[in-house]
């Protein structure tokens, strides 16, 4: 192809390697975000939600509502026993009642859970939450996505098509050790994956792949990419103007940036010994540490991997081994975004895919139940200190005010501005929605 | 008159409390209703829950499928009111929740009146109003399902830029917004956009200098031909079909019962060498519907049959209901239906699943037509090699029971504390295993490979590894096996079994089809009327009914006969949209109402009809499609054009694109000289640092897709691609700015040229290698300055990162 260059040779030169290269580019292409906003998709009416950004803490396995959140003292009571509308079909057999080993408090929140327990008055607990199904994968893959089908975009995604990114510089969608369906993009182009990150080591350099030149320093990576673009810019020149052509030219830049500037945000190490001991320094503490990092700098979305919680056995000894770590990094979030003046516009979502049953598994343990369990919702205009809905007398299944996956999405889309009918992606001859065709908003549970 | 009537009123009290009672039925019965009920039990929809229909008078009066639901004057007996109370755990209404106590209070008072309702006889006028697709009737006259003829091709102004049949077309469209179309591009930049199209990767200079040098008038026609006849060719057209095909080795999930596929990579195999053969598309498509049940196919041939055989399921984890087990193999039909339809037929028949289509004449009747087809298809791992048909029949039964009962010992093993009768269950299942282990053994002597497959079932497994990190290892060892088998199907219905209520197993009944009930909202605990398995309504010609065995002979049959016309243009829509990085019809899987319409209606269906007259040949296509001058226009902008048609959708340039990861990855590995061209195999990681084999040979995981493929657009293996969106993100720089597999193709390059006396000359080298081309005096001066305080390997990443190299121009 003949390339025809518009720059003396001198001026191609000082460009590529002069100062003059890297401030043109930097003043053509703006900072990372100076660009923010106006890269959404969604084209309904605005809701008044306000809320900007969204956490949502993942319990994969399902934690046990009756041993949280949901106290039902007639567990005692029948222990042992199978009164009626106790015959509910799970996944695995199951035997009498079991009640909690756990005393709760006036607010109906488990001993066990000291510091959310503190926090109560921020928390939205929605004891009425219910799902299809009492397998992992295809509730997993509702809770994200709305559907147990393994192949449609998880919410996070949307929110990343509908609202855009607030940082070009990052990616709009982080999965901290999270993976399927928690990252799914489906039919939504793959800029809106999330960006699976595992941050089981804290140095930045290990969780991205690709994050470092593992060769150049960043002044003869700088010079390297300054020649890339240089010739870029003559190719375009001699090409004309390409949308392709130029969109790349800016993410080279947007990558080089991104370089630092996710080094800096990924490292929780740059903390304070006092905020890192705040979250406590292990996998859920950095987890959620981590989180606030990435939505102060403009991450629309991130999902923490919060462990394992499918007890079949030992619940109670489990309880006692995990739980305090997560009771102190999810009470740390949402003390340290208030702190910051952040819990008003970003929600916090905590859950499982399903919870468990009241009756025992094994003796020790709890089976799967889709049928009732607890999630909660903090900031970003949900209403704090409240207990909405109910399980039976016994925790089994939602029976008051219950709300689905799909409300409770349509409630979140809500609370971020978006009409959840209305965030539509033509597919396949439909237009497909995060609530399929399902959903209503709870507007009794708004602030 | 007056004092009459109001003694008879008095006299008769069911009458002398209607006044009353129609108000608590308009201000507390019906808005209820309205808000909490219509949504499942209206007249509107074409399949109310339970039957129930609660609008109308005559449906509140008529009850559901389980009979009335309202006793006047009993509360008690009324079964609406026991559902609102949520006292029966199985009869539970509203479902999302119970209402408040006042209103159930109103519905029994109402109830205790004798439940009066005002409401006039005839259903509501808004009835008729219910959301309706178009009929079939309506349908048939539908653009797509047209039949196609060859077309004259329109008159045009400029009489001299035609090279073939398509240029009219393509002109005519340009002529009439007054548009002009673009010079011919250059002959180094047509011998680029030839290679990347059917290789898959850019030339190398001496490939660009020897096309550029040769001034034979028919020396396009002549690369055209070479390129069409290297097997690279397979291996980049069979890649696009891959897409079409959902082509995956796994599933989202590696669970018990829905394991990793060991042979889909024969399967990939067959389409690069079906591709390369030149394989008629109708053939090539038969084949993988129903291999096995044509006369006229080898038994290597039956890998096409991975088409179905190594389809996304789900896993069914077998202590779950029968309504639960039966709701995943739904989805399990719906995925093969849509992957049909749409890629076959760009129809979105998947979307009259729980209704009629809403905007297409497809009726849910025909959904269930064509899942009776998969509903009597089974998946299997058939042996390569020729056995005794009555022996595989057998086989392949024993096969999948082997697998269901080892699952479900394993299953029950470790739950004997709690599971009623599980150590019975499982000692009555290791004896049916023992039973069939016998019966294998007996073949052994003259089957013994076929026998060798299946030991593993009945030997007990593994102890499960100590530690968590050894069972991760054993689950990411390489899923994928060379035992000479494939995964295929072969006929037999699949049914629930749920006469044990607490275990599930599915029954396979080899060589019976079976068809499938309507599901009301497609939910399978509330079957209709079964339908006939056959072919969609709207394409048939004559009896639509499939009588030999699962029907998927037929079908494919169907596709090439009564539905052929639509089946043409589907292909050629596609083929269009892989040359031009921008399809005729805007949809290229729906060609439905909801889809866009073609820009050039008359030129697909030219095509179409031409395609089909030379016999399906793809390779046919491609030379008619890359010897128009219409494909050969430089990709340059055009402003004011780029502002009249910024999709060029008329087609007054070539559109530049980036290169697909594949033909990126690969042309950079043939760049640096590492491109191993080993063909067929099983797959590896496309990641490793080993692996320098072309991309298609790289492994595609449904559950854990590379993420160098994910960030460069590959379509999702689970769903049919309708096509690539190519997108450009910072992450994909990334990859450029500091992955290995740049530096290592970076210092393998500059290890070559390395050798080179001056360093001009081994600049013009990498320049030759990476770009195809010499620099120019600017940008070899711009590159030795570079060399000054940089080496020769970062300048190769240099042109390695650059657009140039990436454009597909």
């Amino acid at each position: 192809m003949a390339m025809r260059n518009p720059y003396s040779r001198r001026e191609l030169i000082q460009r590529a390697f002069g100062g003059l290269g890297t401030l043109g580019l930097s003043a053509v292409l703006g900072s990372g975000q100076s660009q923010a906003a106006a890269l959404g998709h969604y084209g309904g009416q605005r809701t008044p939600g306000r809320a900007k950004r969204v956490i949502s803490l993942f319990l994969a396995g399902g934690p046990s509502q009756v041993d949280l959140f949901d106290p039902k003292p007639l567990l005692k009571k029948f222990q042992g026993q199978r009164p009626g509308g106790t015959d509910l079909r799970t996944e695995r057999q199951t035997g009498g009642l079991m009640p909690s080993p756990f005393e709760f408090n006036k607010r109906g929140v488990s001993e066990i859970l000291p510091k959310l327990g503190g926090v109560i008055d921020d928390l939205c607990v929605i004891r009425s939450m219910y799902s299809f199904n009492p397998t992992h994968t295809p509730s997993v893959s509702l809770y994200h996505t709305g559907s147990i089908l393994l192949n449609r975009p998880s919410m996070g995604s949307w929110i990343s098509y509908g609202l855009g990114s607030e940082n070009q510089n990052l990616p709009s969608f982080v999965a901290l050790s999270s993976n399927g369906s928690a990252t799914r993009s489906g039919f939504l182009p793959a800029e809106h994956q999330g960006t699976p990150v595992n941050h089981t080591e804290p140095d930045p350099e290990k969780m991205i792949p690709n994050l470092r030149n593992s060769h150049l320093d960043p002044a003869k990576q700088r010079r390297q990419l300054d020649a890339v673009q240089a010739l870029n810019k003559t190719f375009n020149n001699s090409f004309g103007a390409d949308d392709f052509l130029d969109g790349r030219i800016q993410s080279m830049e947007a990558a080089y940036r991104m370089q630092f500037e996710a080094m800096d945000v990924f490292d929780i190490r740059k903390e304070s010994a006092a905020t890192r001991a705040m979250y406590g320094e292990n996998q859920s503490g950095n987890g959620c540490l981590l989180a606030r990092r990435l939505v102060e700098k403009g991450v629309r979305y991130v999902n923490v991997g919060l462990g394992d919680w499918d007890d079949h056995k030992d619940i109670e000894k489990a309880y006692q081994k995990k739980i305090p770590a997560m009771d102190q990094a999810a009470a740390a979030l949402i003390q340290d975004l208030k702190q910051r003046g952040m819990l008003d516009d970003t929600i916090v979502l905590w859950g499982g895919e399903f919870g468990r049953t009241p009756v025992s598994e094994s003796g020790t343990g709890r089976d799967h139940n889709p049928y009732g369990f607890t999630m909660w919702v903090a900031g970003g205009g949900f209403q704090g200190g409240i207990a909405h809905g109910a399980t039976d007398d016994f925790g089994f299944k939602a029976v008051e005010d219950r709300v689905s996956i799909h409300d409770l999405h349509a409630t979140m889309l809500y609370t971020l501005g978006l009409d959840h009918t209305q965030l539509t992606y033509r597919y396949a001859g439909r237009d497909f929605r995060l609530t399929d065709v399902f959903g209503d908003v709870v507007k009794g549970i708004l602030a | 008159m007056l004092r009459y009537w109001l003694i008879a009123v008095l006299l008769c009290s069911g009458l002398w409390a209607q006044t009353p009672d129609a108000s608590l039925f308009e201000t507390k019965i019906r808005p209820v209703m309205a808000a909490k009920c219509y949504a499942c039990h209206s007249s509107k929809l074409k399949a109310p829950m339970g039957g129930l229909v609660l609008d109308t008078k005559a449906g509140l009066a008529a009850g559901g499928s389980g009979g009335p639901v309202i006793a006047a004057g009993k509360p008690k007996e009324s079964r609406l009111l026991t559902a609102m109370r949520f006292t029966d755990p199985h009869l539970q209404m509203p479902p999302t929740g119970k209402l408040p106590e006042t209103v159930i209070a109103d519905f029994e008072a109402w109830i205790t009146v004798g439940a009066p309702d005002p409401r006039a006889a005839a259903p509501a006028n808004e009835a008729t109003s219910a959301l309706k697709g178009m009929s079939i009737e309506a349908g048939k006259k539908w653009w797509a399902f047209q039949p196609i003829a060859e077309l004259p091709a329109p008159p045009v102004k400029n009489k001299s830029w035609a090279r073939n049949k398509i240029d009219p077309f393509v002109l005519a469209k340009l002529e009439a917004k007054r548009f002009t179309p673009a010079p011919t591009a250059d002959k180094r930049t047509l011998v680029r956009r030839a290679y990347i199209d059917l290789v898959g990767f850019k030339p190398t200079y001496e490939e660009v200098e020897a096309f550029a040098s040769d001034p034979a008038p028919d020396a396009w026609a002549k690369l055209i031909d070479k390129l069409q006849a290297m097997p690279r060719y397979g291996e980049r057209w069979g890649r696009h079909w891959m897409d079409v095909a959902r082509f995956g080795e796994d599933n989202p999930t590696s669970e018990a019962t829905n394991q990793p596929y060991l042979y889909a990579w024969r399967y990939r195999d067959w389409i690069i060498e079906a591709v390369n053969r030149d394989v008629p598309y109708d053939r090539f498509v038969k084949m993988q519907l129903a291999a096995d049940l044509m006369p006229d196919t080898s038994r290597e041939d039956r890998r096409a049959l991975g088409y179905l055989g190594a389809a996304p399921i789900y896993h069914k984890d077998q202590r779950l209901s029968a309504d639960v087990i039966g709701g995943f193999m739904t989805d399990d039909w719906d995925e093969r239906v849509d992957t049909v339809s749409r890629g076959l037929l760009a129809m979105t028949v998947a979307c009259a699943r729980c209704h009629d289509h809403k905007f297409d004449p497809i009726p849910t009747k025909d959904y269930y037509g064509l899942a009776g087809v998969f509903a009597s298809t089974m998946r299997t791992e058939q042996p390569l090699f020729e056995v005794e048909p009555g022996v595989e029949q057998r086989y392949l039964w024993v096969q999948r029971r082997l697998i269901d009962l080892r699952y479900s010992v394993s299953l029950l093993t470790g739950e004997a504390s709690t599971v009623v009768d599980s150590e019975s269950r499982v000692a009555r299942w290791k004896v049916e295993i023992e039973e069939l282990r016998k019966e294998m053994v007996t073949l052994r002597e003259k089957n013994p490979k076929l026998v060798a497959s299946i030991e593993r079932y009945w030997t007990p497994p593994p102890p499960r590894p100590a530690n968590a990190t050894a069972a991760q290892a054993r689950r990411r060892q390489s899923p994928t096996s060379t035992e000479p088998f494939m995964n295929s199907v072969y006929d037999a219905a699949q049914f629930v079994n749920g006469s044990d209520p607490q275990y599930t197993f599915i029954d396979y009944k080899p060589g019976e089809p079976r068809d499938l009930p309507v599901l009301r909202n497609g939910n399978v605990a509330t079957p209709g009327e079964i339908v006939p398995r056959h072919f969609l309504t709207v394409l048939s010609k004559g009896d639509s009914r499939f009588q030999k065995g699962s029907g998927r002979l037929e079908l494919a049959e169907k596709i090439f006969t009564d539905a052929a016309p639509l089946a043409a243009r589907v292909m050629v829509n596609r083929v269009w949209d892989w040359h031009f990085g921008r399809p005729l019809a805007p949809t290229p899987s729906d060609f439905g109402i909801q889809g866009e319409k073609p820009t050039h209606p008359e030129l697909l269906t030219d095509l179409a009809a031409r395609f089909v007259a030379n016999g399906w040949s793809l390779k046919w296509l491609n030379r008619e499609i890359m010897t128009s001058a219409a494909y050969q226009q430089a990709s340059k902008p055009r402003p004011e054009l780029v502002k009249a048609d910024p999709t060029n959708a008329l087609f007054w340039r070539m559109s530049p694109r980036r290169m697909d990861i594949e033909s990126y990855r690969d042309t950079l590995l043939r760049a640096s000289g590492r491109l191993n061209y080993t063909m067929a195999g099983p797959s590896e990681d496309v990641e490793a640092a080993t692996n320098v084999r072309r991309t298609v040979y790289g492994r595609i995981s449904r559950g854990r897709l590379s993420p160098v493929l994910k960030n460069y657009d590959f379509p999702d293996p689970m769903q049919s691609a309708g096509g690539r969106d190519l997108t450009t993100t910072s992450l994909q720089q990334l990859f450029v700015l500091n992955s290995t597999f740049f530096f290592d193709s970076a210092a393998a390059i500059s290890k070559v040229v390395g050798n080179l006396p001056t360093e001009a000359t081994r600049m013009r080298e990498l320049y030759r290698r990476l770009l195809s081309r010499d620099p120019s005096p600017q940008e070899l001066d711009l590159a030795l300055s570079f060399l000054a305080n940089g080496t020769l390997e970062q300048y190769a990443q240099v042109l390695l990162a650059t657009n140039e190299e990436i454009l597909w121009p």
